[in-house]
């Protein structure tokens, strides 16, 4: 049976099994270290969680084509959508597995109904509360994936981007500064302008692109940007802007959201294909329908794999704007 | 062609997300961006007008506090610079996004001086 996705804040099960789940993956340690990773520093064990991690992080030093340094193999292209779909159905599978129940679905968090509120009152959205994410601050204090200085097994990130853009080894609490690099978060009106284009991608396949993949990513309209997916990164701030960004568990419950907006956009134009197809030239490898996508934790799937998941999951809800 | 759940399944048991990570399976990417892959602070934009091909190479070259910061740097053709470290993010002007690297990256710009290291962080 498919599992069903529901919101953060409408589910208290759905709260409480992510939240459990992901604790149990940053304290499961199946084998990895560091050294399998090429990170640089003593070799030290790798959780199951902060392997996502550095997939993420992977992924986007991963230029498509290496040639140039714009497109990587999850962002900034084509693949954005398909790519984060399979990193969260990976992530839901671990899931699954350490809560043993075959059901639990990944939560989403419907920014753009946060995104109605005045921006003053945004930081203040159920989201942020002790039972639920936890607050900001540097490092965040309140909440499930608040940091400890007595309990080593309390959250702590463990490996991160630094400035060069180097994946290296920490060992501190969480950051969030909600509010402090943007002012607010999207609404439902962005979220409906994205769900007016019935094209999904289209030439340059880049952040110049006017489709649907290129709004919800949030590159356009310039004027806007960072919009949607992006412009919650940036107002969460803290772990959620660097390539490093999964440390916070919010990035799921941002990605799911955007992953809920694709469902519906699908929903809604169930004759327009993903693009590009394989006839594409190779300088777009990675991004064509059955061009495998980067994988670092199993064997690569291609966008087309991704286009129905209803075998892994759906939503509660589709209405997204 | 739908994906049935067993199909991943199958591939995303514990054993076998250890084998395909510490079996080095996978093509990791140089992290030493300074001197390797992707043209490090080179950027190449390119395009056609009227029958004619144009290139146009940008090399940033950034330092904070005389020090270097050597990650991946370029400028889209709309003339927006964007910086790897910092993905959801591009600027108008490249001090702009310094600026926001050292609000980004507390570890690397310490008040008072700049103490970014090749390695060992955070």
């Amino acid at each position: 049976m498919a599992a069903e996705r529901r919101n953060i804040l409408m589910d208290e099960t759905a709260r409480k099994n992510y939240i459990q789940g992901l604790t149990l993956l940053k304290r499961e340690f199946l084998g990895p270290t560091t050294a399998d990773l090429q990170l640089p520093g003593p070799p030290t064990p790798i959780s199951t969680y902060d392997l996502f991690v550095v997939w993420h992080h992977y992924a986007m030093e991963t230029f498509t084509p290496p040639t140039q340094g714009d497109r990587n193999a999850a962002h900034r292209g084509p693949v954005f959508l398909p790519w984060h779909r399979f990193m969260l159905v990976l992530l839901e599978l671990q899931l699954q597995r350490v809560l043993n129940d075959a059901t639990a679905g990944l939560p989403y968090w419907d920014w753009a109904a946060d995104g109605e509120e005045p921006a003053g009152a945004q930081p203040s959205s159920a989201v942020w509360n002790e039972d639920c994410m936890g607050g900001e601050g540097s490092p965040v204090t309140t909440g499930p994936f608040a940091v400890d200085p007595g309990d080593p097994a309390s959250w702590r990130v463990r490996v991160a981007a630094n400035v060069q853009g180097q994946l290296v080894q920490a060992n501190r609490g969480l950051r969030r500064a909600l509010g402090q690099n943007v002012a607010d978060l999207p609404t439902k009106g962005d979220v409906a302008a994205a769900l007016d284009l019935d094209e999904y991608d289209r030439p340059a396949w880049s952040t110049q692109s006017q489709g649907f993949r290129n709004r919800v990513e949030g590159w356009r309209p310039l004027a806007g940007a960072p919009g949607l997916h992006n412009r919650v990164h940036v107002w969460v701030g803290g772990d959620m802007l660097p390539s490093s960004s999964p440390n916070d568990p919010v990035f799921y419950l941002n990605h799911c959201n955007e992953d809920r907006i694709w469902a519906a956009w699908q929903a809604t134009f169930p004759g327009s294909p993903y693009l590009p197809d394989q006839t594409a030239p190779a300088e777009l490898r990675g991004h064509r329908i059955d061009d495998d996508m980067y994988s670092l934790l199993t064997s690569p799937v291609t966008p087309r794999q991704m286009l129905d998941p209803s075998d892994f999951y759906t939503y509660d809800d589709l209405q997204v704007s | 062609m739908q994906m049935k759940r067993e199909e991943l399944s199958a591939g995303a048991t514990p054993d076998a997300i250890v084998e395909r990570v510490t079996t080095g399976e996978v093509q990791l990417p140089s992290q030493d961006h300074a001197h390797g892959h992707g043209g490090g602070m080179e950027s190449v934009r390119e395009a056609t007008y009227r029958g004619h091909h144009i290139v146009v190479h940008t090399t940033y070259r950034l330092e904070v506090d005389g020090i270097p910061v050597e990650g991946h740097m370029g400028v889209t053709n709309d003339g927006q610079v964007h910086y790897h470290a910092v993905p959801n993010l591009s600027f108008a002007s490249a001090i702009d996004l310094v600026r926001q690297l050292i609000d980004a990256f507390p570890d690397d710009f310490k008040a008072g001086g700049h103490t970014h290291e090749h390695g060992q962080g955070s």
